[in-house]
Formats: structure tokens, C-alpha cells, sequence
């Protein structure tokens, strides 16, 4: 057995905790059977009470959530566009394509997040609340994993860009900053807030450094005394060299500046220029990256990856990124300082920093409670032709892999199957005949239903699942006595022997009511009629009734007569057609052709009946 | 994930012994020592009973639903050596055909894959088993293969259908050529594949178990050329047998574990991607066949006090 990184985690059913009895499982086609039982087979079981519940257990439950749904229902739309990407496309505009779905997917997430952020506010029982704020907490990781998967696989950012785009990720996710903003702001005296140098430290944290100016100056309005040092040190913030998109400068030249910018800073700082305020000497330590004062800010960082891209903004502007894993596995470490340990967010970043996209894959897959984020994510980065392909067993690689099991969740739900059935379609190796399993299992409760199901297994010319969902819904119809939908189903299932059955009920209930149901049917049969000979029969005996109806007594004659000299006729139903000739027979013809022909009709029926009294011995031959 | 959905009380008065969803997964048959065979509708995380079927006269070991196609039908099988087959008509659920051509407990039924017809097969502690077949108007055509096992029959489990040659639309009414195959376990710790060439025979024994065999189970097709079986045994012991080409009919072992108790059960999921064992230990454990051909366990589901929400590990890919 090989070696897994852990042990596999044991799941408890609750139940009686009774170390006699044995567990009994099964599989249902959606979900898994569990009870109480004794495997040794004895006649007699031994006094040890017996448990009757059976569980029923399913995984996959968030395809029932509602909100989730949304997220299923817009990222199906987003996937099969992907697919559709023209494949000639290449290089820059590609590339660009390729960002905008990630976007999409992203923006997807966020819609979803919002919703049941207002429905966890909403909510009125404490613990369901809980619960939607959690679920908001896990999609708001899978937006941040999914963000730095954008920028250092999709978009990959080259040395200069990486670092916005760092500092933008990391903006949009410590979003404490615009709330406390607002506090100072809004109050009188903004400078004399409590919590004003917080703001003006978290800005330059996060590199806003206008902003920090901004507030700089009030307070150098507020306090004329430090007005002079509060000027130099906004100096220092608006001369800081950074790379702004649609800058033509090379990145070498941006090193360069940046190196006398920092000696300029150093220079402030070895000359005690803000030594009247500790605030302002803790910015400028900041801005000159110190370690130290960084980590002094752990609260307002609130995270070691706020720590890591403040870290590069003021020490490493220009960092590449094949370096990127050396500082992120620092700032981990400097971070958490050896009081907690890494949570498995935390390795996912890690994963990614060090480029190594199947570790992330790997724990994603297992951090998370569903497929739809690693089998979308895994679709895309495919798709970026990042992923080598594995071949696993089956012989499908792991998009493929992750495709098939997100989608088998999907069946799981009454109405979310028709989105898996396109996620199937797009899975090579095993998506067809996946396909083919799951659909035969989908509950065909109205008849709407089981058209939609027929429908997209006759567009893939799925002609075993066709013909065998027809010939379950005809045997459900003739159980229900709805014999003419039996015998379309029959028909549309091309399935002789069903179809020659159900003839046989409505040739039975002819005779015993005397008259035919589904009329319309059985009329407007055309070339189906030769599916069976009984069908055929049953076609033709009700065509010579409408003759019959309409008074044309000769055409209706000579159908009586081929019927009944044909070998299609059952021998139960001669005594009828032989009854259905009596009409006939006593009807006066004008014409002496159509004589002859009832004259023929006589002898025949003579005949015959000669013959099947003297071969049957008796006229209820069956 | 895994979370448990509904809780059915079956009410049985004695130990159930098996429990199977239909195929749809909207209704539960279960059958226990108390000789009753039981049916709820369960859609929707409810449960109603729909039916409380009486006949045998013993402990009811298994029971097996048959295809949709032929309408709502359940088999059952018990220790009183019968076999019962049970159909709804009319909205109600009789007792349809009743087979008592076994002499003693009859352990396990499994109904052959729709393709073939109606076809049920049955094992039993007489060392028999016997195939029953639906000829129609309520006639059931029986075969027996005698002494298939010696001392006893514990376990019956169909090959799914595979068309032969082409697969070339066959015209309406003509049936393709199936070769018709399941696999049994015995008491004889042999597991016997038996194929029908106009006439069931013995096409091969697959021996590695040094116990009793408890239970096989033919993985269904995912239309891949192989072939598996999962077999397991009083030895502790469960081995998936595969067999690369139809043609080839060599079959070879790879021991999945060995426990430290017997293993009673085996059954896959329905994509044949997931193995699960039902052993001694009060534990079923979850198996996944991983990039090189080793398989993992994935989960341990036990029963005992505790919440359910402790998340699964599923789908451990190991891309070393």
C-alpha cells in the first residue's frame, strides 16, 4: 500500500456505540448506505440488540446549497466558454483571454461571497449564521488563492509588474483599511484620532503612499511643530521610484533610483531627522524595510503575506519570480515566530509562491469540501498549457480526473445533472462512458424530465441509453395502463418484443370493450408500424375499422381478406376477424365485381374455418 | 465532505442483514433475521413505508432490485433455502415467484446485467448455484449449476455486458451475441468464474485466498479493455483481480491489504472508481487506485458516537 501523507481521517456516523456489532455499507447511485449488522450468518442471532436504523450519507451535500448554485450555474457558463477559445489563438492576445476568464471565475466568487455575507448577517438563528459566515471565510481563501494563481501563473508578471500586481492582491484583501479610513476621516479632528498613525502606518504598509501624504499634512496643519520633519517625510513618500504600468523606464534604471532613494532614507535615519517623533521614525524604518519594524506591525499586517509583499515593496522592489519562494518562506517564518503553525492556507500560498502548481492543486483538493474550485482552477491552468499531463490510471490526466469527480457531484442534484452533462463533454477519455452511467440513473419522474434526458443522449448518439430509458418508461406506462404512451416509447426504443406486447393489450382490450384507445397512435403509425408484426396487425385491423366507418365496404373487404390470409393475424384474434366478416358478408354489392370479391371472401372464410376447426379441433385455439 | 442525510428506521425487530438502494436512489429495500423484507420511498431525506413483504420462513440475507425496464422488482433470498421474487403491480408489492430448488441457506442473488434479459442468479450453502430466467407470462426457466463450490456458495456478482466484435446497430428484435459471465465465491476459498456457451461451464478458478471467500464483486465497465474483480475472505484478506484483455483470460492478483479481522463485504461505487470494504473491525474503509497502480485508502467510516462532519480525504493523486 503506498504512503500517504497522512492518515486517512476516520469518519464517525452517529449511532449506538456498540463495540459488538459490524458495519454494513453500500453504495446507492448518488450515495452510501450504512447500518448496524452481523456478518456471521446464523439462524439464530445472538442476544445483542439490534440497531434497525440504516444511514443514508452523501458527500457532495453544497450541491444542494442555494447560493452555491449561482456559483455552479455562472462558472458552467465561464467553463464551456473557455473551452470554446479559439486554439489558433496564441501569444499576447491568448494570454489576454486567458486573464479575463480567470477574472470572470474570480468575480463569480466574489458576487457569491457577497450574497451570503448578506444572508450570514441576516440570518436569524445564531448558528446558521455562523455557519454562511464560514462559508463566506472559505470563498474568500478561494478568491485569494485563486488571485495569486492569476498573477503567477496566468498573468505571469515579469519582475516590476509582479510587485503591483502583489500590491493590488494584497490591497483588495486587507480591507480593514477602508473602514478605519472612514472612522478618521469622518472624525473632527482626523490627526487627533486614536487611531490616525494606525491609518497612516497601514497605508504606507500597503504602499498608498499619496495617501499617507494626505494625512501627513493634516497633521502638519494640527501641529505646526512637527510641520517641518511631517514635510520631509512626505518628500520621501512622493519621491519613492516605482514602477507605474506604462512606464518606459528599464528596470534597471528603476534599481538604480530606488538604491539612491533608499541611501537618501538611510541618511535620515543615521542623522536622527525624526527623532522628535517615534511615529514618524517608525515609518521611515518601515519604508527602509526593516525587519524589525515590520514585525512590529504584525497586527496591522494581520497576515505573514501583507508581511512578505510590504517586505519586497521596501527591500526588493524588482524581486523575480523564481525568488519569490526564499522571502515567502521567511516572512512565514519571521511571522508566525514559532508560537502557531502554518494552516493549510498557508501552505497553498506557499505552494504557489515556490511555482510548484500541483502542490497547490493537491491541497486545495484536500483543504476544500467540494471539486468545483480545483477542477475549475485545474481546467484553466490546462488551458495555459501549465500542467504536464500525468497519466493516471484510467489513462486521463488530472484536469480530466478533477473534471469527472466535480461533475459526478453535480448528478447528485435533481436539476444541476444537465451542467455535469456538459463538463462530461469535454472530458475525452472517460467522459462518455461516465456520462453514460450517471444519466441512466437520473430519475425520470415526469415526462418533461425523461425528454430532456433522451434528448441529450440521442444528440450524442447514445443509442443503449435511448433505447433502454424508452423501454423503462414503456414498461411504467403499460404498468399504469397508458397503453398508447407505451407504445410510442416502444416505438422509440426500436424495441420489437415490447412493442408486440403492448399490441397484444390493445388488441385485448378491443375485445373486450369493443373499441380502440389512442386512435391518433395508431392511426398515424406510418413506417414504425413495421417494427413488430403485431404491431403491424394492430395497425392495419384498426385502418380496415376506419373503412369500414367511412362505408368504403370493398376496400375494407379486401384488408379483411389479406389480414386474415396474411400469417400476421393471432390465432386469438381469427374469432374476431372472422366476427368482423360477418357485416360484410351479408352486405348486397351493386357492383358484380365486388360480388366476386365477397363470394371469394365466403369461400375463404370457409375454407378457413374448415381448416382451423379440423387442425385446432376446436375454435378457441389460442 | 460526507454528511449524513437521513436516518431511516426500518423498524426491523432483528439484525439487518442488507440494505440497496434502487437504481434511481429514491427507494431502500432492506431485509433482516426477522424474515421481513422491507421497502420505504426515501426521496427528499424522507421515508415511507411502502411495503412490508412476509414469505420467508428464516433469516433474509440479501436482497437485489432488478433493472427498471422490467418494471418494479426485488429479489430476496434466506436461510429457509428460498428463494423469493417480489413485483409491484397495481401500486402493491405481491410475492411473484417463489424458487425452492436449493437444500440449504441461500447466501447471496444478483440480478444479471439488463442486456441479457431477467435473469437472477442464486448462491447457496448447498454448494449450487442456480440461474433463473424470465421467459414471460409469469414463467421462470431455472438452470442449476451443481456443486460450483464445495461446502457452500457465499457470493454471486455478473460481468457486466460487453457486446462482442462490432458494435454495429443490431436491427430491431435481434439480439447481439453476449457471452454471459459472473464470478462466485466459495467455501472452497475459490473464486470460479462460470461463462455460459450455450451451456454454463467453469472457465476459471482464481485461487489466492487461504479462507473462505465472504464476497466478490465485478467492477462495472468504464470502457476500458479490463477487466476487475474484488474478491475477500475469512483470511483477512480482500485482492483485486484484474484481467487486461478479453481475450487473454489470464487474471492477475494484487493483494489490496490484509486485515486483522474477516472481511465480510465488498461493493463498488457505480463509476467503479471507489472499492469498499466492510470488515470485522466494525469499520468500512475507502479505496482509490492511485497514478501507479497502488491502492490508497482514503477514508475510514466507522460507526460510534461522535459528529459526522470531519471532512473525508477523497481524491488523494500522488503525482510522484
Amino acid at each position: 500500500m503506498e504512503e500517504l501523507d497522512g492518515e486517512p481521517t476516520v469518519t464517525l456516523i452517529p449511532g449506538v456505540n456498540s463495540k459488538k456489532n459490524q458495519m454494513y455499507f453500500d453504495w446507492g447511485p448518488g450515495e452510501m448506505l450504512v447500518c448496524e449488522t452481523s456478518f456471521n450468518k446464523k439462524e439464530k442471532s445472538e442476544m445483542v440488540p439490534s440497531c434497525p436504523f440504516i444511514y443514508i450519507i452523501r458527500k457532495d451535500v453544497d450541491v444542494y446549497s442555494q447560493i452555491l448554485r449561482k456559483l455552479f450555474n455562472e462558472s458552467h457558463g465561464i467553463f464551456l466558454g473557455l473551452q470554446r477559445i479559439d486554439e489558433e489563438l496564441t501569444g499576447k492576445s491568448r494570454k489576454s483571454q486567458l486573464v479575463r476568464v480567470s477574472k470572470n471565475y474570480r468575480s463569480v466568487i466574489r458576487a457569491c461571497m457577497e450574497e451570503m455575507h448578506q444572508v450570514a448577517i441576516a440570518a436569524k438563528d445564531p448558528a446558521n449564521g455562523r455557519q454562511f459566515s464560514s462559508q463566506v471565510s472559505i470563498l474568500s481563501a478561494m478568491e485569494l488563492i485563486w488571485n495569486l494563481c492569476e498573477i503567477l501563473f496566468i498573468e505571469v508578471a515579469p519582475a516590476g509588474p509582479l510587485l503591483l500586481h502583489l500590491l493590488d492582491w494584497v490591497r483588495l484583501h486587507v480591507c480593514e483599511v477602508d473602514s478605519l479610513s472612514a472612522d478618521v476621516l469622518g472624525s473632527e479632528n482626523p490627526s487627533k484620532h486614536d487611531s490616525f498613525w494606525n491609518l497612516v502606518t497601514i497605508l504606507v504598509l500597503q504602499g498608498r503612499l499619496d495617501e499617507a501624504r494626505q494625512m501627513l499634512s493634516k497633521e502638519a496643519d494640527a501641529s505646526p511643530a512637527s510641520a517641518g520633519i511631517c514635510r520631509i517625510m512626505g518628500d520621501l513618500m512622493r519621491t519613492m521610484p516605482i514602477l507605474s504600468p506604462g512606464n518606459t523606464q528599464t528596470l534597471t534604471e528603476l534599481e538604480l533610483k530606488w538604491q539612491h532613494w533608499h541611501e537618501e532614507c538611510e541618511r535620515y535615519l543615521q542623522d536622527s531627522t525624526f527623532a522628535t517623533s517615534p511615529h514618524l521614525e517608525s515609518l521611515l524604518k518601515i519604508m527602509l524595510g526593516d525587519e524589525a519594524a515590520l514585525l512590529e506591525q504584525k497586527e496591522l499586517l494581520s497576515n505573514w503575506y501583507h508581511f512578505l509583499v510590504t517586505r519586497l515593496l521596501y527591500s526588493n522592489p524588482t524581486v523575480k519570480p523564481i525568488d519569490l519562494h526564499y522571502y515567502a518562506q521567511s516572512s512565514l517564518d519571521l511571522f508566525l515566530g514559532g508560537e502557531s503553525s502554518p494552516e493549510p492556507l498557508d501552505n497553498i500560498l506557499l505552494a504557489a509562491f515556490e511555482f510548484d502548481i500541483h502542490q497547490v492543486i493537491k491541497e486545495c483538493s484536500i483543504a476544500l469540501s467540494n471539486w468545483w474550485f480545483v477542477a475549475h482552477l485545474t481546467d484553466l491552468l490546462d488551458h495555459c498549457k501549465l500542467l504536464q499531463s500525468h497519466n493516471l490510471y484510467f489513462g486521463s490526466n488530472m484536469r480530466e480526473f478533477l473534471l469527472l469527480e466535480y461533475a459526478s457531484g453535480l448528478f447528485a442534484h435533481p436539476s444541476l445533472w444537465q451542467l455535469g452533462v456538459d463538463y462530461f463533454d469535454y472530458c475525452p477519455e472517460l467522459g462518455r462512458v461516465s456520462l453514460e452511467l450517471h444519466i441512466e440513473r437520473i430519475p425520470l419522474n415526469t415526462e418533461q424530465k425523461a425528454l430532456k434526458v433522451l434528448r441529450i443522449c440521442e444528440q450524442r448518439q447514445m443509442t443503449e441509453q435511448v433505447r433502454s430509458i424508452c423501454k423503462i418508461l414503456a414498461m411504467k406506462a403499460v404498468r399504469n395502463n397508458r397503453l398508447g404512451s407505451a407504445l410510442s416509447w416502444s416505438i422509440r426504443a426500436k424495441d420489437a418484443a415490447f412493442a408486440t406486447l403492448v399490441s397484444d393489450r390493445f388488441l385485448r382490450d378491443y375485445c373486450e370493450r369493443g373499441c380502440f384507445s389512442d386512435l391518433d397512435l395508431i392511426d398515424n403509425l406510418g413506417p414504425a408500424m413495421m417494427l413488430s408484426d403485431r404491431l403491424t396487425f394492430l395497425g392495419k385491423y384498426r385502418e380496415f375499422h376506419r373503412m369500414y366507418g367511412e362505408k368504403r365496404f370493398a376496400d375494407a373487404a379486401s384488408l379483411l381478406l389479406s389480414l386474415m390470409t396474411s400469417r400476421i393475424a393471432p390465432r386469438s384474434f381469427w374469432m374476431t376477424l372472422l366476427t368482423d366478416a360477418l357485416p360484410l358478408l351479408e352486405q348486397k354489392q351493386d357492383d358484380d365485381i365486388e360480388t366476386t370479391k365477397v363470394e371469394m371472401l365466403r369461400l375463404s372464410l370457409a375454407r378457413n374455418l374448415a381448416r382451423a376447426i379440423i387442425r385446432e379441433g376446436s375454435l378457441e385455439g389460442s | 465532505m460526507v454528511s449524513v442525510i437521513n436516518t431511516v428506521d426500518t423498524s426491523h425487530e432483528d439484525m439487518i442483514h442488507d440494505a440497496q438502494m434502487d437504481y434511481y436512489g429514491t427507494r431502500l429495500a432492506t431485509c433482516s433475521s426477522d424474515r421481513s423484507v422491507k421497502i420505504f420511498d426515501v426521496r427528499n431525506g424522507g421515508q415511507i413505508l411502502i411495503a412490508d413483504l412476509r414469505g420467508h420462513e428464516g433469516p433474509v440475507w440479501q436482497v437485489a432490485w432488478a433493472h427498471p425496464m422490467y418494471g418494479n422488482i426485488l429479489a430476496s433470498c434466506s436461510y429457509d433455502r428460498k428463494v423469493i421474487i417480489w413485483r409491484e403491480e397495481n401500486g402493491t408489492w405481491e410475492k411473484s415467484h417463489e424458487h425452492a430448488g436449493h437444500d440449504s441457506s441461500v447466501n447471496s442473488v444478483c440480478w444479471a446485467p439488463h442486456d441479457y434479459g431477467l435473469i437472477l442468479a442464486c448462491g447457496s450453502s448447498d454448494g449450487a448455484i442456480s440461474l433463473l430466467t424470465y421467459t414471460g407470462e409469469g414463467q421462470w426457466e431455472v438452470k442449476k449449476i451443481n456443486n460450483a463450490h464445495t461446502i457452500g456458495c457465499n457470493a454471486v456478482s455478473w460481468a457486466p455486458a460487453v457486446v462482442p466484435g462490432s458494435l454495429i446497430d443490431h436491427p430491431s428484435g435481434q439480439k447481439p451475441n453476449y457471452i454471459k459471465r459472473f464470478a462466485s465465491g466459495g467455501c472452497d476459498n475459490l473464486i470460479k468464474l462460470e461463462e455460459e456457451d450455450g451451456q454454463w461451464k467453469e472457465e476459471q478458478k482464481l485461487e489466492a485466498h487461504s479462507d473462505w471467500v465472504r464476497d466478490v464483486a465485478w467492477a462495472p465497465s468504464i470502457g476500458l479493455p479490463t477487466s476487475t474483480i474484488a474478491s475477500c475472505s475469512q483470511d483477512g484478506r480482500v485482492f483485486i483481480w484484474t484481467c487486461d484483455d478479453a481475450s487473454s483470460n489470464t487474471w492477475s492478483p494484487k493483494l489490496l491489504h490484509k486485515f486483522n479481522d474477516v472481511v465480510w463485504h465488498v461493493s463498488w461505487s457505480i463509476t467503479a472508481n471507489i472499492l469498499a470494504v466492510s470488515g470485522g473491525d466494525n469499520k468500512v474503509t475507502l479505496w482509490k487506485e492511485s497514478v501507479d497502480g497502488q491502492w490508497v485508502c482514503i477514508s475510514d467510516v466507522n460507526k460510534g458516537q461522535g459528529s459526522v462532519s470531519a471532512s473525508v480525504t477523497e481524491g488523494q493523486q500522488n503525482e510522484q
